[in-house]
């Protein structure tokens, strides 16, 4: 999809008995030099070692991936019938997700071959070339392509975009849909994807997503992943008011870019209630180290749960969280009797107890 | 020279040599064994020989199916000339290396011969192919119906071979004369000798006719054989000391593996001129057909009224052929003989170049 990954030429090489490799058909035609093949040529039709193997070339500016394959019979001149359909591209273009295409492409020829004789057969031969043809553009164009070749051996290919592998979801984080959940045909889903959707509001956090929709913790988290692989989601942390939160650079974008500043409008404002641009740019440059929601909640009321998570989303704002340091190097002092995992405390206390603890010293980062 | 390296996505590291004019990436997926070397051009000899062994180049040249591989499979992996229709075409140049009698490598280039490849031979790869080279093997497919390309082909090779090893020795062999009716054989052969001298000068070619199924392939190999051997004059004056001391009409020295003939003394003239290569011949089938069946040829005896031949282990590299015609001369006697005359040659093979004097007991 896109001229990302753009696929410049298709050719299918084969071994001739006299001649040697050569290229039999290649779509658009003369796209490969005589030099260009003649300097690569060992690795399109190669020896046994290299055979049945996905190899990707760089020469001459430009790459050729193709796997050579080679069928053993004594019905062929010379014994074997090998053959090359590759793919040419431009030498930048990051070529990962073709390659399962040109291995499927290899193993569909073979299976023709084998049933049919579909390659050494000079007539069912020629029809490789409007193949070719039809490969490249619908590869090109839509990224997939299903093409009938005879009454019992049809193609299908895909292009599967390649994408970074997923955070780890924790059940303290919190999903929210990237676009507007109604835009997805929920049917498309798998059931535990279906069963927690109602529940991914951008406040409920996992293990709270867990709890409601009753649907057990580590589906909940590989749900949430997945949806998060698609790039249908995002993780934001759990509000809460003694957040502390603190401004990006990109919080600049909201000033310079328009559809920002709209999307976080319509985000941000209640029916009938609209907020305006001041208010919004105004809270967020309030958001400081050492203040916390609560301290701005007296201040801007309403939809302040919003505003921070289409901050959070946007990467506009980003939490700042605590981390106790012990400064002290004292050998001689005894660990305090109370952190031994025995003792209960609540949340409050541990935080006066760490604030009051001369040993220790919070970082907020 | 410039290298291409090759990274597999697992495992083990392939490591390709490609040809100077060529600067490639090369990028490959799959699992390799630790031996896979691939090469086209270069060579790169393993370990395992010695860095003291004389290393001779030879190019094996020639049209597609004109019989290359076939022969070398033949001469050096054990085929029998039916197993030969099972092979593949040669993709661009396989490299082999054979020891040959303890201190001499024989570094082979079998050159596939379509027209893609030739084509790169004498442009892309020229100086690689047709460097440092010892002999030029060049084959031809006597039934060819394409005798100006063929010998078109072959001029191009020599032009290559005067410019970059002017000193190698030619070999022609006009092959695949068992589809020639018998008949006519001796005559095509002269007039394709004839053509082949006339079109090699200034070079100088030695020309065989060869066939997969008879002992012709033999003589042809032997011949091509005992040009690169590095001390065979000093071989043959040993042999014949040996033979004269035992009494012995005739004694050959065969190379252990190939079984090719590589020195031979006479007393006095024999019939059959062409019993070299049939004893070759013979024996390697022999031998190849009692590894069939898990046992490894050692020795033989074969006697008569006439005579006596003896075939036996000689040196590490070598089989001796001992024909002795006095009966009176018991067989245990040639047998003590031939064993006291081990130790001596296996020192000459050895060594390049001293002389050793022959001790040995006699009846």
């Amino acid at each position: 999809m896109g001229t990302y990954r753009r696929i410049d030429c298709i050719f299918f090489s084969e071994f001739h008995p006299t001649l040697g490799p050569k290229i039999t058909y290649q779509v658009p035609e003369e796209y490969i030099s005589r030099e260009l093949f003649d300097t690569v040529q060992v690795y399109i039709i190669t020896k046994p070692e290299l055979q049945n193997k996905l190899i990707t070339v760089t020469a001459m500016e430009k790459k050729l991936i193709g796997c050579p394959v080679c069928i053993e019979h004594k019905k062929y001149s010379r014994n074997a019938l090998l053959f090359n359909l590759g793919l040419v591209c431009d030498a930048r273009t990051k070529t990962c997700a073709l390659e399962p295409i040109v291995k499927k492409l290899s193993v569909y020829l073979t299976t023709l071959e084998l049933e049919s004789g579909f390659i050494s057969n000079e007539e069912s031969k020629q029809k490789l070339l409007p193949i070719l043809s039809t490969l490249l553009e619908e590869l090109n164009v839509t990224g997939a392509c299903t093409l009938p070749i005879d009454d019992s051996n049809t193609i299908h290919l895909k292009l599967i975009e390649q994408r970074k592998d997923p955070l780890v979801v924790q059940e303290y984080d919190v999903p929210v849909f990237t676009k507007n959940k109604d835009h997805f045909i929920k049917s498309q889903w798998d059931l535990t994807t279906q069963q927690i959707l109602p529940f991914v509001d951008g406040y409920r956090h996992i293990q709270k997503i867990s709890a409601e929709a009753d649907v057990e913790l580590n589906l909940v988290r590989i749900a949430v992943q997945n949806l998060l692989y698609y790039e249908v989601v995002t993780l934001v942390s759990i509000f809460q008011y003694s957040n502390v939160y603190c401004t990006t650079p990109k919080v600049q974008n909201l000033i310079d870019k328009k559809c920002l500043q709209d999307e976080c409008i319509h985000y941000v404002s209640k029916l009938g209630q609209r907020t305006n641009l001041r208010d919004v740019f105004q809270l967020y440059c309030g958001l400081t180290p050492g203040t916390t929601v609560r301290d701005l909640c007296s201040r801007y009321s309403h939809q302040l749960q919003r505003l921070i998570q289409f901050g959070l989303m946007k990467g506009l704002i980003r939490r700042l969280q605590k981390y106790p340091v012990k400064v002290v190097r004292d050998e001689r002092s005894r660990p305090p009797r109370l952190y031994t995992g025995c003792h209960r405390m609540s949340y409050k206390e541990l935080d006066e107890r760490l604030e009051n603890d001369p040993n220790i010293v919070v970082c907020w980062k | 020279m410039p290298l291409a390296q090759v990274i597999a996505r697992q495992r083990q590291s392939v490591t390709c040599f490609l040809s100077p004019s060529a600067n490639c990436d090369i990028n490959i997926d799959g699992e390799f064994n630790q031996s896979s070397v691939i090469y086209s051009g270069y060579v790169k000899l393993s370990r395992e020989m010695s860095s003291t062994a004389m290393k001779k180049k030879v190019l094996l040249m020639g049209k597609s199916g004109s019989g290359k591989t076939s022969m070398r499979s033949i001469i050096f992996a054990n085929y029998i000339a039916r197993d030969t229709r099972r092979l593949g075409a040669t993709i661009d140049v396989e490299h082999s290396h054979v020891r040959f009698l303890g201190n001499l490598v024989l570094n082979l280039w079998d050159c596939g011969g379509q027209d893609t490849f030739m084509e790169n031979y004498f442009t892309s790869q020229r100086d690689n192919i047709f460097r440092n080279v010892e002999v030029l093997i060049y084959v031809f497919d006597v039934e060819s119906r394409e005798l100006e390309k063929d010998m078109h082909y072959y001029q191009s090779c020599l032009e290559a071979i005067l410019q970059n090893s002017p000193d190698a020795k030619i070999f022609c062999l006009v092959h695949k004369m068992d589809l020639v009716q018998e008949d006519q054989r001796d005559l095509i052969f002269k007039e394709r000798e004839e053509d082949l001298k006339r079109l090699s000068r200034p070079l100088a070619c030695t020309c065989f006719r060869t066939s997969i199924w008879d002992e012709t392939l033999y003589k042809a190999w032997s011949s091509i054989v005992y040009q690169l051997i590095p001390n065979v004059q000093q071989l043959e004056c040993n042999l014949r000391n040996f033979a004269q001391i035992i009494e012995a009409d005739e004694v050959l020295l065969f190379e252990r593996a190939t079984f090719l003939v590589i020195s031979h003394y006479q007393c006095k003239e024999q019939r059959d001129a062409h019993r070299f290569e049939k004893i070759s011949n013979i024996i390697k089938q022999f031998k190849l057909s009692c590894s069939k069946l898990a046992a490894s040829f050692q020795s033989m005896e074969v006697r008569n009224s006439n005579f006596a031949a003896f075939i036996d282990v000689f040196t590490s590299n070598t089989y001796v052929m001992v024909i002795m015609s006095d009966p009176s001369i018991p067989s245990a006697a040639t047998l003590i003989n031939i064993r006291n005359a081990r130790r001596h040659f296996e020192k000459l093979e050895r060594v390049d170049g001293p002389k050793h004097s022959l001790h040995m007991r006699m009846r």
